[in-house]
């Protein structure tokens, strides 16, 4: 008996990384690929008068230069269907600082930065947006013609005001959060080429197939004239779902018909990917006296910047994440996403909940001080159990590991007595916070399928074929464990073929913690299939009716006399002998109902994640500066697949939501380089208790959910908390740098 | 601009080579050596990605010229292992998680050598400097600490 699930199987992928023998974008090359460089705006708001090339074409080594016109399909994209707002080359006007106005190819980078500069191009400035507020004000300057508000979104449940009057208490505060960066550590990059009349495009992305659609469209080609192939890739987190160089390569190899490649520089990537949208909350929460919620009312804007992309998808689930993991009978919340003139905001580990999670569990912990409850205790007495009904009206039947969760970090807490008090040194001081969230699995409220393939080679071998992006997060490992457990088939008896879009199909984007759950299930749905041709070639060899026969240790018995049996590979000689392929289909869609437009009534997710953490951190009043010390994430993730890479998972959430809760922020026209964005380093990190919760949802492959964006959302709040418990100052805007943390001290003291 | 030659030892080969005398060491090992085990994530010394070992020493190639390696030895994240023979390290990064997207793996790797060739006991906190300047966006640096304990301890 094989047993694949539930082990610390070591990562497929992980050798060959140790030996840096990997390639990623950046490292793709082909003997004479041309560069590509974007010549981009220096504008955030800009009509084009005319772009004049004529200069740069004569430098030597410059191949061609493009610009909008040459763009032979439709010259707009964006990973949402009913959004598609970006332009590849800007055409008539440029709307943030860094949007691509002409392409130029060249033998040598050198050449092509040459030829960018010599580029001219005449703009007619337009005031600009910065402020989400601003642009939605009547009268403001269109940056789209459409309008500023690119969508917004509402949830009623209850009546709002009837729960106001019977709380007790009730709190109103505003948070605030910042642009961030995904700072991947590999730069978006790849390289492209013209091959058996297609269109080969290798780089580095969450999205192969998305990527392949859209470029096809930008080209006006139809789908398989173009073959995306995921190659290595440096970390996602998000910024990897829109195309970056994937869309300039297709435009260069549809005209030049030969090898080009690009790789944007730190700078490049961190001026034109996309950003974590920054969300202005403001929270009005009613409760009783002993802690029960009676009512939440949310005001949520958005800055999307200049287009699009996720923002419709985030400001939907930070609405529809907006109590918490909390029953409360009346909610009333509403959203809008708006543009402004800044860096395009997308889709960032989290879409929206990290930011959401911060302000409901700010006022969480509010509510436990003014109540003197115990802020593990205040959430337990609200936290969602089976059977509560969200916001949205969505039953909650099975897999609700939020208590769970919430007694482990208590136990954690209690047992090494962590608590308020002095720190060491003169001035510090030490306190104890605590964070939970709630995340719905996959998209929300539409359809999200993932397809596999999985195949029975006559050597005794399978093939899964998926299109799910690794990005470091693991689902290559995963996937296999799944394939392996339910074929019986040994992990490295497998094959996987990934990522390349000409041999596999559709697996949907690697976000929203979906790969798990829904690649996983569409795995386990394929095997499915292959069992039933297995039982037809079978039921013809033993001449028996399919409905007599079983699958089991790698034979198919007949289920009334089990000495009649034959070993599947016998079968899978067979038919390789008549030229049949064993090869089994699968789909996973999971089961949603879309939200209703004016109540936001429905069912967003089949199943959510759950998790709360609990963190010890020390304040130095002197300085500002916040050490964490400790902290002790619990994660209901239906069931760990492979435990190890679960707490990987962990460690790795809890370091990003150190970033977003101290130190990030991503400030337009001042943020260029690594020199101006921090992010945590190993001095930063503290001792971390990774605990698995596994309440087994019934729809999951063996149980399982996802956590890999979880991961990151409880920490900035159970930070945010603990700077409170420990000098009694509210961080409301992110992130609590030195500057922050002493302002707020300087306030209180002066009060 | 005259391209300059020098001599140095590669990965434990010596070898001479032409480039022009302003192309940093990582630029002359990704682009004229094809050595592409050594990544660039920021090209100004800020990542620790492109890290090598020069005479043992943990330097970010981005920041060096090539010209400076004249007549020392360079170690690259190729020449510290191979399949069939890899580097203890590279074996504990594999069995401690300490990889997910694998992008800092070869200049952590190369961090974690110089610091255990010097100090093979190495405390935790000494680890945590040691790695400092090879920054992780995956993994939170917890599995990297504990592979190159497990490293050391089997040193
Ligand atoms: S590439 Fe050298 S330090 Fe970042
Ligand atoms: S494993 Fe991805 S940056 Fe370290």
């Amino acid at each position: 008996m094989v047993d694949f699930v539930g082990k610390d199987i070591l990562r497929v992928d992980a050798f060959d990384k140790a030996l840096g023998s990997i390639l990623y974008g950046p490292d793709q090359n082909i003997e004479g690929a041309l560069w590509l460089l974007a010549k981009r705006s220096p504008y955030p708001h800009a009509r084009i008068l005319s772009i004049d090339t004529s200069q740069a074409e004569t430098i030597d080594g410059v191949v061609r230069i493009f610009t909008a016109a040459d763009i032979p399909g439709e010259n707009s994209f964006g990973i949402i269907p009913v959004t598609k707002d970006q332009t590849l080359l800007a055409k008539d006007k440029v709307r943030y600082i860094g949007d691509a106005v002409a392409l130029v190819a060249a033998y040598d980078l050198k050449s092509a930065k040459e030829a960018v500069d010599k580029i001219k191009v005449n703009y007619e400035e337009l005031p600009a947006i910065y402020d989400p507020e601003e642009s939605l004000k009547k009268g403001r300057i269109l940056i789209h013609e459409k309008g500023n508000l690119l969508c917004s979104s509402r949830i009623i449940k209850g009546d709002i005001e009837k729960g106001f009057s019977n709380a007790d208490i009730i709190i109103e505060r505003e948070y605030r959060t910042s642009r961030l960066e995904h700072l991947s550590l590999e730069p978006e990059g790849g390289i492209g080429y013209f091959e058996d009349g297609r269109i080969v495009i290798i780089a580095s992305t969450q999205n192969p197939h998305y990527d392949r659609d859209d470029v096809a469209r930008l080209l006006g080609l139809s789908p398989d004239k173009v073959r995306v192939i995921q190659c290595g890739t440096g970390g996602g987190f998000g910024g990897k779902l829109d195309i970056s160089v994937q869309g300039f390569i297709g435009l260069a190899v549809y005209h030049l018909k030969r090898a080009v490649r690009m790789v944007y520089s730190r700078e490049e990537s961190f001026l034109t990917t996309a950003k974590r949208h920054p969300l202005i909350m403001r929270y009005k929460t009613g409760a009783k006296k002993d802690g029960k919620l009676t009512a939440v009312k949310v005001d949520i804007i958005g800055d999307t910047g200049a287009y699009a992309s996720y923002g419709l998808a985030v400001i939907m689930r930070a609405t529809v994440h907006a109590t918490g993991p909390y029953e409360v009978e009346n909610v009333y919340v509403d959203g809008k996403m708006a543009y402004t003139n800044l860096p395009w905001c997308g889709a960032m580990r989290g879409f929206g909940v990290p930011q959401i999670a911060f302000a409901h569990e700010s006022q969480m912990d509010i509510l436990a001080h003014e109540l003197n409850i115990d802020p593990i205790d205040i959430r337990l007495i609200n936290a969602f159990k089976k059977g509560s009904v969200t916001a949205t009206g969505q039953r909650l039947d099975h897999s609700v590991g939020i208590k769970e969760s919430l007694y482990k970090i208590k136990e954690i807490r209690d047992k090494y007595s962590w608590s308020k008090k002095k720190g060491e040194r003169l001035g510090t001081y030490i306190g104890v916070g605590v964070g939970s969230m709630w995340y719905g699995i996959g998209n929300t409220g539409v359809p999200n399928p993932s397809t596999a393939q999985v195949e029975l080679l006559p050597d005794g071998s399978a093939i899964l074929y998926t299109g799910a992006a690794e990005i470091g997060q693991g689902s290559d490992t995963i996937l296999l464990q799944i394939a392996s457990q339910r074929l019986g088939i040994a992990i490295d008896r497998i094959k996987l073929v990934r990522g390349d879009t000409l041999y596999t199909t559709n697996a949907g984007a690697t976000s929203a913690s979906r790969q798990t759950y829904i690649s996983g299930n569409a795995v386990m749905d394929s095997i499915d299939h292959l069992e039933d041709i297995l039982k037809a070639e079978a039921s013809e060899q033993m001449d028996l009716p399919s409905s007599e026969l079983i699958v089991k240790d790698g034979k198919i018995f007949s289920i009334k006399d089990s000495s009649k049996s034959i070993d599947i590979f016998e079968l899978v000689k067979i038919c390789n002998k008549n030229k049949v392929r064993v090869i089994g289909e699968g789909r996973f869609d999971p089961p949603t109902i879309k939200l209703d437009p004016e109540t936001g009534q429905g069912v967003p997710y089949a199943t959510y994640a759950f998790a709360s953490q609990v963190s010890r951190v020390e304040v130095d009043t002197f300085t500002g500066f916040i050490k964490v010390l400790n902290s002790a994430s619990a994660h209901d993730v239906g069931k760990a697949i492979n435990p190890k890479m679960v707490k990987g998972q962990i460690t790795s959430g809890v370091a990003m939501g150190i970033g977003m809760a101290l130190m990030e922020e991503f400030v337009p026209n001042k943020t260029k380089s690594l020199k101006d964005y921090y992010i945590p380093t190993s001095m930063d990190m503290p001792e971390i208790i990774p605990i698995i919760v596994e309440d087994k949802e019934p729809t999951g492959p063996f149980g399982a959910k996802g956590v890999g964006e979880p991961a990151l959302i409880p920490t900035a709040p159970a930070i945010i908390n603990g700077i409170y418990d420990a000098v009694g100052v509210r961080i409301t805007h992110l992130p609590a740098n030195l500057e922050r943390v002493i302002g707020e001290l300087l306030k209180k003291e002066g009060a | 601009m005259k391209d300059i030659t020098i001599s140095f030892t590669l990965n434990g080969k010596p070898i001479t080579i032409d480039f022009p005398p302003t192309m940093s060491l990582l630029k002359l090992l990704r682009e004229k050596l094809g050595l592409l085990g050594t990544k660039e994530g920021c090209g100004i010394g800020e990542c620790g990605a492109c890290t090598v070992l020069v005479n043992g020493k943990a330097v970010n190639s981005c920041m060096m010229l090539a010209a400076q390696v004249e007549g020392k030895e360079v170690l690259t994240i190729e020449g510290l292992g191979t399949k069939e023979n890899p580097d203890p390290l590279q074996i504990s990064f594999v069995e401690n998680g300490a990889i997910q997207c694998g992008f800092c793996t070869p200049g952590m790797i190369l961090s974690a050598k110089a610091l255990l060739d010097k100090n093979p006991n190495p405390k935790r906190e000494e680890i945590k400097k040691a790695i400092e300047g090879n920054l992780c966006r995956c993994t939170g640096y917890t599995a990297i600490i504990e592979a190159i304990e497990a490293a050391s301890r089997k040193k």
